[in-house]
């Protein structure tokens, strides 16, 4: 077997290891590397920052477990502008485990104790509503009809924030984050194209390419791109966290991947030339 | 300083198990596997509790009778276990197909016809070169592409106009390309969040 045979069948064991290894080395040593933000995060910034002080915001939790560490980081720094705005937010999820992310991203972005907000007046939420576009439709065309209490229970009469609030009209932006093609869509078709509501929208990278039509049409007036769009907005909002973090060790570990395919690419056709020659 | 709380070690234990099936199949990766099965089951089952009484039985309490309809219907939905009486189940079938397509449809024309062909056909000349540049890039992926799928005249694939469709077919490819390296992205997005996980809260040598 020659050298470019041996090349094409790089066993997987070891390019894992060569992947954890460019993620470890720059995780503990830093490379600095300068952050360009790209104009879809810096148009979500620019949306939120223009919107008046004491807007409603309805907010979309449409992720899990699985993608957390894409969006979760984004997700905080959406908050800590938006909290820091003075902005109320009604939050809700798409997801199942969305509400199990909802603890994870408040006890980093710590609404009570580092802006003041207050549960029920300053922000809510409602949990996870079931039917996707259903459920957008039902939230936004009539939400005291489809939704009596908050997730913990508390009938929304109790809370002061949804006194006023009915349905679209009453939202000044709706923004979401999901891992669901379904989900990325279904907002775009209930909130901008049922209601023209100002929407943002925020999607795992491998999704960015289906859903920046939208972006481009101007349907979404930002986009949060997976993880290189939470580093932007963790730049953007001042609020640096896990996804700059990450954006030394995405640019070692996607530097590989194309030493990776480019060996792959030359070891084949030389494997073909010599088999070619030999022949 | 390794760290002494028990639920960072149970997850990055889990962490662990989980991402030791990139080397190779094995019986960690199994158990971690099914306990995650397991929890998401027990949580997707206690939300569908949790929906029934939130959305369906809190409106009947209030004397909505509407609702009994939408139990009725939900409940419908199991006769496809009985032998004799399985085709009830396509009633609550027809409704949900029914109010899916019903809400989605007027939007999703409106979202991905009439406003990407209106994006299309924009002009081509934009504010700066860059935006010049993609409009044209745009326009002639959108004619290239379209001309690929086009079956009923067999000299439009192999006559003089046949470098259109493989223009077409270019263009996809490249379309494909820039999905599968967003996609990497993506799953290395995800696995790094658990490599700092690692490092930071278990180990916290970072």
């Amino acid at each position: 077997m020659s050298v470019w045979e041996k090349l094409t069948a790089v066993p997987r064991e070891v390019v894992m290891t060569l992947v954890v290894l460019a993620m470890i080395i720059p995780a503990i040593r830093p490379l600095g590397l300068p952050i360009l933000t790209g104009d879809m995060s810096r148009a979500w910034y620019n949306t939120v920052e223009q919107l008046p002080e004491g807007s409603v915001v309805l907010f979309d939790i449409g992720y899990g477990s699985g993608g957390y560490p894409s969006l979760g980081p984004g997700n905080i720094a959406a908050f800590h502008q938006m909290f820091e705005k003075n902005l109320k937010l009604v939050i809700m999820a798409t997801a199942l485990e969305g509400t199990m992310m909802y603890p994870l991203i408040m006890e980093e972005v710590k609404p009570e104790e580092n802006y003041g907000a207050v549960y029920g007046e300053d922000y809510v939420f409602l949990g996870y509503i079931a039917g996707e576009q259903t459920a957008m439709a039902g939230v936004l065309g009539d939400l005291k009809s489809l939704v009596s209490t908050d997730y913990q229970g508390t009938p929304i009469s109790q809370l002061p924030l949804l006194e006023n609030i009915n349905g679209a009209d009453d939202f000044a932006l709706v923004a979401y984050l999901t891992t669901a093609g379904g989900v990325a869509e279904g907002w775009v078709y209930q909130a901008y194209s049922q209601y023209n509501k100002p929407l943002l929208g925020g999607c795992l990278s491998m999704m960015t390419t289906s859903i920046k039509p939208y972006y481009d049409s101007g349907q979404l007036l930002g986009l949060m791109d997976g993880i290189k769009g939470a580093a932007d907005l963790e730049f953007l909002t001042g609020h640096p966290g896990d996804a700059i973090v990450s954006s030394d060790i995405l640019s070692f570990t996607q530097t590989l991947v194309l030493v990776f395919i480019a060996i792959g690419n030359i070891s084949f056709w030389m494997t073909r030339k010599t088999k070619e020659e030999e022949s | 300083m390794v760290s002494t709380d028990a639920q960072i070690w149970i997850a990055a234990f889990f962490t662990i198990a989980a991402t030791s099936y990139a080397f190779r199949d094995n019986v960690v990766f199994k158990f971690a596997e099914n306990t995650f099965i397991g929890v998401a089951a027990g949580h997707a089952i206690v939300m569908g509790i949790k929906n029934i009484r939130d959305y369906g039985w809190n409106h009947l309490a209030q004397g909505e009778m509407i609702y009994i309809v939408v139990f009725i219907l939900g409940i419908l939905l199991y006769a496809r276990f009985h032998d004799k009486y399985y085709w009830l189940y396509r009633y609550p079938i027809a409704f949900l197909v029914g109010n899916g397509v019903g809400i989605s449809i007027r939007a999703a024309i409106h979202s991905d016809f009439v406003k990407q062909i209106a994006q299309t056909t924009s002009p081509l000349i934009a504010a700066d070169a860059f935006g010049t540049i993609n409009n044209i890039i745009t326009f002639v992926g959108v004619i290239t592409a379209l001309s690929h799928f086009i079956f009923t005249r067999e000299d439009i694939h192999t006559g003089t106009l046949g470098w259109i469709p493989r223009v077409g077919r270019w263009m996809m490819l490249l379309a494909f390309g820039a999905s599968f390296g967003n996609t990497i992205m993506s799953r290395f997005g995800m696995y790094q969040g658990r490599i700092i996980f690692l490092l930071r809260d278990w180990l916290q040598i970072v």
